[in-house]
């Protein structure tokens, strides 16, 4: 065990000095339980917090993979290192899966300033947001500045894993059959920046103003979220889209000192018990937790004792069904 | 013999068609020359035409109809095969120019009509000899970099006299070299006559990856500047080969590769008449290049609907009259694929079914392929098996006595409708697309390709499709069964590699630069003709590597979509 | 020395040289897939250099090469430059045309094994699953 552990403390000392192979072979393993895991997990810890994840996603059909592509040439050209994670969906039924994404991206395979990674979701489901979040840290410890995250659709893993990124890009394209209903309300909910891509195409503006009508429902916060055109094969816009995800990671950095420890698990966690609760409150058939409902519509209590009480019951019993 | 027309005055169907029939008959007496009878063995006169003499209640005139008019269905001209047969044009190419011009000439003395270059690996690749791995260099191909390549190609070779095919993408280096090389040998350049063999660049780019150079928007842009000025000052080239047999060979089914060809032949037709040209006459020089498989009468179906469906197609979507503008030409080559490694002498049986299907298709220009296809390039000796089937199926078999021979059979006309309807859905289709260029851009099209070739691997792998020798009838072979291949000895693609460099170094550096500038100009502005500055450039010495370059740089490389 | 594999076998679909038909390595493709690989699946000519880049980054099991024309003779470079980047232990395997002197060369030159047309599915899933799995078992400990 001592070995083991201090064979994969070897892992860490290499991909923490940049060294390619290693963070190939950390990216591996980091889905197994174990010792050797949690070691090189611990390692890399006092390492985070340096990269900005930009997350990119949107319906198929989109060009993401080629807006991804003419993005690294931006950063490139702005002098970042970038690690891509490319994911896509595993068969349901055979568990394999054809990963294509790093065709557009083949400009970057010889760049030492580049590290692109196919993954597979591996049925992990609920769990892929967790194991991207893994892969997203070995990057970071590897010291890459920038580390995109591409995923394929808008559903629930999707958003889930958006909900990882510093800095979250939903990438439609015009005439794609259904339009923005393509982007469900999930993701849209969470955007920080809405591309149009292929924007020479003439539904482009139409694409902009139905996006930026939809972006006027979302509940108002203190980002304001623009609506970007960019052509990824002429590689127009990106420029602004650049300085876009540059100014929304900032404005993230700033809002908390918790945000830098373990900051993308911490979010994570906050975002699952958010949803374990969410979904506890509004489902079970519990007759404490009804109980709490009442006394709050009825202003028995207030709300910070409702919430305690919630939690507490939430706590002791158990989950049904 | 010439009978004396009375116009037709009745208008019940069979005079309607009695009168069809003489005008044919007329047509096809003024072209055919000296038309001595034939007879078969047993004494009996053969006619050209056999066709029901008279169909007042039924479709005959709608469907069929005769030979070079409308719809076409039984032949594009009115003596077919048995006025001039088809060109063989087997392709060729063979490391250096030089060992190419001496097949070439062996060839052309054993009877072909027609000449084919195929160019090394490299040369499609868009990139010079000097900067290849010399392994695989000259192994699939003749290597033609520059001017002098091509001359000496084709030394002694009457380029005015002989239709020449080049398998040439865009930007049709190859053909801007020839034409300086007939510039030089004082030939005009209307008696230059031939095709950019395959110079399809959607099907390019979304099967045949091999030929794949420029962006698809950037080919577009050459294919359009070259069509404009080859109407100038080439007209008698065809500048569009449209390629169903990229796709058929990447898996489409006949019918879908029908449809897809004629989905790319349409756009083209757009983008021409965009252009401002006009579809009278560019359609003329517009010709289809298709696989032929083994599926004997799929394939002759499949060629008699594409002529139906064409010439309906032109008339309706561009309003088409002129005759030689409703013609369905089309060279054909018998589909590789379906070539075995295993008993390779099997595929001489196939290749002759697969001509068979070509001719009685009704095809004008045929390659036939070597059996020992799947292993290497063709050696000699199965390149000349190859011609010969050809020669034995049009001298022996006969096959070239009767026009349409399969015409009337009940299983073939059933067909021919049933392809019809197949192939007028996969248009239906692209053109919900929004065209062929869109479907290609977004991955329609591969992924229908793609989807039919697993069900066709499926189905072998199955055994529901059985293949001889492969998985039905096989037995243990051992390697002496298959022929050994040559190679171009190393020291012939070095010389070549060395020759380029002397080339190189040999050129007005001065003249060489302005003309590369002028051609990256041209690529910048809308307004400049593309081909014209290739041809300049080649005047001044540059090779296809440098020309490919400036181009890439200028238009775009892109990446050919592959949609796993 | 494991008969199984922790998670699914890696392998990288590619096309190196001047060839650019890919109709086999997209079934190719599929079949892996279908027997519950993962497939990284590049765009062809790849350059020998790239070949070696991609397999370190996708830290792959298998390498599987389509050749049609002659590219194979480019193989036994791509298993001396696989040797110095430390991916010895990374199989090979080459699918397509291949002459049958060239088929020797390759496999003295390492090459894991040279599937013809004709090859069926069940042949190539179970050769891949093997040499995964033998890939694995030799990869250097980390």
């Amino acid at each position: 065990m001592q070995d083991q552990a201090a064979e994969k403390s070897g892992l860490a000392v290499r991909l923490l000095a940049g060294q390619t192979a290693a963070l190939a072979r950390a990216i591996s393993i980091i889905d197994r339980d174990g010792q050797a895991v949690s070691a090189l997990l611990k390692a890399i810890e006092p390492h985070l917090g340096r990269a900005v994840v930009v997350g990119f996603t949107g319906p198929p059909g989109a060009g993401k993979s080629t807006l991804v592509n003419a993005f690294i040439a931006e950063m490139r050209g702005r002098g970042k290192t970038v690690a891509v994670a490319a994911v896509d969906p595993s068969s349901p039924i055979t568990g394999g899966a054809v990963l294509g994404d790093r065709i557009r991206m083949a400009e970057h395979t010889m760049d030492p300033g580049v590290f692109i990674r196919s993954l597979a979701s591996r049925g992990h489901l609920g769990g892929l947001s967790a194991s991207a979040a893994r892969v997203a840290d070995l990057m970071d410890a590897a010291g890459f500045d920038v580390i995109v995250l591409e995923t394929v659709g808008a559903g629930q893993s999707e958003v889930e894993m958006a909900e990882m990124a510093d800095v979250r890009i939903v990438v439609s394209a015009p005439g794609l059959g259904d339009d923005v209903q393509a982007i469900k309300a999930g993701i849209l909910e969470i955007a920080d920046i809405l591309v149009v891509n292929k924007s020479d195409l003439p539904l482009a503006k139409r694409t902009v103003g139905q996006l930026q009508a939809m972006l006027a429902l979302r509940a108002p916060g203190d980002w304001k979220v623009p609506v970007l055109t960019t052509n990824a094969v002429d590689r127009t816009g990106l420029c602004d889209l650049a300085d876009a995800v540059d100014r929304r990671a900032a404005a993230r950095k700033m809002k908390g000192p918790r945000n830098a420890l373990g900051g993308r698990t911490r979010r994570l966690l906050a975002q699952s018990v958010a949803k374990y609760a969410e979904h506890r409150v509004l489902n079970e058939a519990n007759a404490t937790i009804d109980a709490v409902v009442a006394d709050l519509q009825q202003a028995e209590i207030g709300l910070d004792d409702a919430i305690e009480k919630i939690l507490m019951q939430l706590c002791e019993s158990q989950k049904n069904g | 013999m010439m009978n004396n027309i009375d116009k037709p005055t009745s208008t019940t169907g069979s005079d309607t068609q009695r009168a069809a029939f003489e005008a044919w008959q007329q047509n096809y007496d003024a072209l055919i020359g000296e038309d001595t009878p034939v007879k078969n063995r047993s004494g009996i006169e053969v006619q050209p035409l056999y066709w029901p003499g008279g169909d007042p209640d039924g479709d005959y005139g709608d469907k069929l109809g005769f030979p070079g008019a409308d719809p076409m269905t039984r032949g594009i001209y009115p003596t077919m095969h048995r006025g001039r047969t088809w060109s063989q044009r087997q392709l060729i190419g063979l490391g250096r120019p030089v060992d190419f011009n001496a097949r070439i000439k062996k060839i052309l003395a054993s009877g072909a009509s027609a000449l084919s270059i195929i160019p090394c690996n490299s040369v499609y690749r868009g990139i010079d000899c000097d900067e290849v791995e010399p392994e695989i260099l000259g192994t699939c191909g003749t290597i033609i970099n520059t001017e002098e390549d091509m001359d000496i190609c084709l030394a002694d070779i009457p380029i005015d006299e002989i239709s020449i095919g080049l398998n040439d993408p865009s930007p049709f280096t190859m053909l801007a070299q020839m034409l300086v090389v007939a510039e030089k040998r004082g030939i005009d350049w209307k008696k230059v006559t031939g095709t950019s063999n395959q110079s399809d660049y959607i099907s390019h780019f979304v099967a045949n990856h091999m030929f794949y150079r420029l962006s698809l928007q950037g080919a577009r842009r050459v294919q359009l500047d070259t069509a404009a000025y080859l109407a100038e000052h080439v007209p008698n080239w065809n500048a569009f080969s449209i390629v169903g047999q990229h796709m058929q060979q990447a898996g489409a089914t006949p019918a879908q590769a029908m449809g897809l060809t004629l989905s790319t032949a349409i756009q083209y037709a757009e983008d021409c008449k965009a252009r401002g040209m006009e579809p009278e006459k560019f359609l003329e020089r517009f010709t289809f290049f298709f696989d032929i498989s083994i599926s004997f009468f799929e394939e002759v179906a499949k060629f008699r609907a594409g002529r139906r469906i064409w010439n309906n197609l032109v008339t309706e979507r561009f309003g088409v009259t002129n005759p030689r503008a409703k013609r369905f030409k089309f060279h054909a080559q018998t589909s590789g694929c379906d070539l075995t490694r295993q008993q390779p002498l099997n595929n001489i049986a196939r290749v002759t079914v697969q001509a068979m299907a070509g001719i009685l298709g009704g095809l004008q220009s045929m390659h036939t392929d070597g059996y020992d296809e799947v292993l290497s390039t063709p050696t000699e000796d199965s390149a000349k098996i190859a011609v010969s089937t050809q020669n034995i199926l049009k001298h022996e078999a006969h096959l070239c006595d009767v026009i349409d021979p399969l015409g009337g059979s009940y299983y073939v006309e059933s067909l021919t409708d049933a392809m019809e309807a197949e192939i007028l859905d996969v248009i239906a289709q692209i053109d919900a697309e929004g065209g062929m260029f869109k479907a290609v851009e977004s991955g329609f099209v591969q992924q229908l390709i793609g989807a039919s070739a697993l069900e066709f691997q499926d189905q072998v792998d199955s055994g529901e499709q059985i293949v001889v020798g492969v998985n039905a009838f096989a037995e243990d072979e051992d390697a002496s069964a298959r022929p050994t291949l040559k190679r171009p000895p190393k020291e012939h693609m070095e010389q070549q590699v060395e020759r380029l460099k002397q080339n190189k170094a040999a050129r007005d550096t001065d003249a060489l630069t302005q003309a590369l500038e002028g051609l990256r100009k041209a690529a910048q502005s809308e307004d400049t003709n593309i081909f014209a500055a290739e041809i300049d450039a080649i005047r001044a010495g540059a090779t296809l590597g440098e020309i490919v370059k400036v181009l890439r740089d200028e238009l775009g490389f892109g990446q050919p979509l592959v949609v796993a | 020395m494991t008969e199984v594999l922790l998670a699914p076998a890696r392998v990288l679909v590619t096309k190196i040289g001047l060839d650019g038909h890919d109709r086999g390595s997209r079934i190719i493709a599929a079949y892996l897939r279908d027997a519950g690989m993962e497939v990284i699946y590049t765009n062809p000519w790849q350059a020998i250099d790239a070949v070696v880049a991609l397999a370190l980054e996708e830290d792959v099991d298998v390498i599987g090469i389509s050749s049609l024309a002659t590219d194979h003779l480019l193989v036994p470079k791509l298993m001396v430059a696989l040797d110095a980047a430390g991916l010895g232990h990374v199989r090979v395997v080459v699918g397509g045309i291949v002459p049958d002197e060239d088929e020797a060369d390759l496999l003295s030159a390492g090459v894991s094994k040279v599937f013809h047309p004709g090859a069926v599915r069940e042949e190539i899933v179970s050769v891949v699953e093997q040499l995964a799995i033998a890939a694995n078992n030799e990869r250097p400990v980390d």
